[in-house]
């Protein structure tokens, strides 16, 4: 979708994504040439559809500015919003029932998050919650990629 | 006014842009594998995850490298078979590697991740109403797998794809030309119905059809040792070894197991009644021990010499020789389903003979695979 500034005849450029409301996107444009603004609000099946193409909407951001991904559910569409997703992993998937609870809480180094992150988003955090029991049963706190290349060692991968 | 394609770019959401890396990411993740062959049918139940399984696993002791993903995330079958059922993917420097069945054959299933007492269900902003975006997702999520995983050097990546002829099109065109395809039937007019809707919707688009494979082709009986009808059709003589076969049961069974096998493969490759008008790779017959080998995850080498397996053998061997041909179709191929290919995709794309199975040491099997937790 794109949007033109009529009196201007000038495309208009995307200045920001609010966070997702009640499945609704808050994405601002402005035109160029006369700085006048306008908001698109869209409703939850214009939400769901784009998300589901696997998109962001907005430029990409650096991950270390935002500290990294945390883990946690939260709002599955904050993942739509790069500036937002340092809130929730937001990965859109779920299954019928609810996931065991942790009993020790594993850290990650960062280099390790980035490597999960190559895990498709919705075997995230299957992935996460296994690799973090490997750790746990191994007497780790922490995950990092020495933790990681023994658990691809330890599945014959 | 400008129209919409006067302007260059929208404007910063870069949702076409995305769209457009993710199948560059796919093209360049799936740049090692040789051929790419989607298991299909449209019908449910036929056998296409059986097949796929057990096909793989006679390419791979032929020493071709194998992977399959199981693409029916709803109804994923292929951990629990592959005996790869609560494996982690795990991720490595650069992608991610999969889990690998005994005899190396790496399998990417919704199986190994989501219990089978569980459903694949994902997060909606529009409160339900899937109908309007999950095939969508789903597409989304497999051009995600496919780019995210190691897919490295292959000889054939297979697909198992869910039942569906709308969704076996809809693979196609996801999929790409590069694809493809093996139909899987049974000897039920019901299912050929079907199974011919899907090859008739194939062949309007630019996909390769390799052929059918007619899956619960007789019954093999481990009593008596014959192959009686399990499907009977007014118009089809009774399988070769049916109960009306004089061939008594006794010590030479064996024996007879594979001449019989023999000559059902023989006549196979011979265009049968199917009314699918395209060539049959083979008939395999039912055996209840190949349903408990697949429950169990036990590999198709358990199975050796019985007809099942020598049927899936000779299967095994009209998919190479499909693959590895040069002509787009068989000369029996009806017209409406013969059309040219373009080299670059199937011409020139002969298979490398492979290497056994010890020498590959990135596909080796290895221990701990099987049941990681």
């Amino acid at each position: 979708m794109k949007f033109l500034c009529v009196p201007c005849d000038s495309p208009m450029k995307l200045q920001s994504v609010g966070p997702p409301e009640r499945g609704s996107l808050s994405v601002v444009y402005s035109c160029p040439e006369c700085g006048y603004e306008m908001a698109m609000l869209t409703n939850a099946y214009e939400t769901q559809i784009v998300q589901s193409l696997g998109v962001r909407i907005g430029p990409e951001i650096d991950k270390t500015e935002t500290g990294g991904l945390t883990s946690g559910t939260g709002c599955p569409f904050t993942a739509m919003i790069p500036a937002a997703e340092g809130a929730a992993e937001g990965t859109g998937h779920t299954t019928s029932t609810g996931a065991a609870a942790q009993p020790v809480p594993i850290r990650w180094t960062a280099a390790a998050e980035a490597r999960l992150e190559k895990v498709p988003s919705f075997v995230r955090p299957m992935a996460r919650t296994g690799i973090e029991r490997f750790a746990r049963e191994r007497g780790a706190l922490e995950v990092d990629e020495t933790i990681l290349d023994a658990a691809r060692d330890f599945f014959g991968m | 006014v400008k129209r919409y394609h006067d302007i260059v770019g929208d404007g910063g959401s870069r949702i076409l842009e995305q769209v457009a890396e993710q199948r560059t990411r796919i093209t360049g993740g799936l740049a090692g594998v040789r051929h790419l062959v989607a298991v299909g049918s449209g019908k449910g139940g036929v056998g296409k995850s059986t097949l796929t399984l057990h096909l793989a696993g006679a390419l791979r002791a032929r020493g071709r490298r194998i992977a399959i993903l199981d693409a029916d995330f709803n109804g994923p079958s292929q951990a629990r078979m592959a005996g790869v059922q609560g494996a982690l993917f795990v991720p490595g420097r650069q992608k991610v590697a999969l889990p690998q069945t005994r005899n190396g054959i790496a399998v990417f299933s919704m199986g190994s991740v989501i219990p089978e007492s569980e459903a694949l269900e994902f997060e909606s902003a529009s409160d339900g109403d899937s109908h309007t975006w999950r095939a969508t997702k789903e597409f989304a999520l497999l051009g995600e797998i496919l780019a995210a995983v190691e897919w490295g050097a292959l000889d054939l990546l297979m697909f198992d794809l869910p039942p569906g002829a709308e969704r076996t099109v809809q693979y196609a065109d996801f999929l790409g030309p590069r694809t493809s395809f093996l139909l899987v039937t049974i000897p039920s007019e019901v299912a050929r119905g079907v199974v011919a809707r899907s090859a008739a919707a194939l062949s309007k688009g630019p996909n390769r059809l390799l052929g059918y494979v007619e899956n619960m082709s007789g019954y093999y009986c481990r009593d008596c040792g014959a192959i009686k009808p399990l499907f009977v059709s007014p118009d089809q003589p009774p399988p070769v070894g049916s109960h009306s076969d004089p061939t008594p049961s006794g010590p030479d069974r064996s024996v007879r197991f594979r001449g019989r096998t023999r000559r059902s493969a023989e006549a196979s490759a011979e265009p049968g009644p199917s009314g699918l008008g395209i060539r049959c790779l083979g008939t395999v017959p039912f055996d209840p021990e190949l349903a408990r080998h697949c429950d169990q995850g036990i590999p198709l080498a358990a199975l050796p010499e019985t007809p099942v397996g020598l049927a899936l053998e000779h299967v095994a061997q009209q998919l190479l020789d499909s693959l590895e041909s040069t002509t787009s179709a068989p000369a029996h191929v009806s017209n409406e389903l013969r059309r040219d290919k373009p080299a670059s995709a199937h011409g020139s794309s002969e298979l490398r003979p492979g290497k056994p199975a010890s020498a590959d040491a990135s596909h080796e099997p290895r221990p701990g695979t099987e049941h990681p937790r």
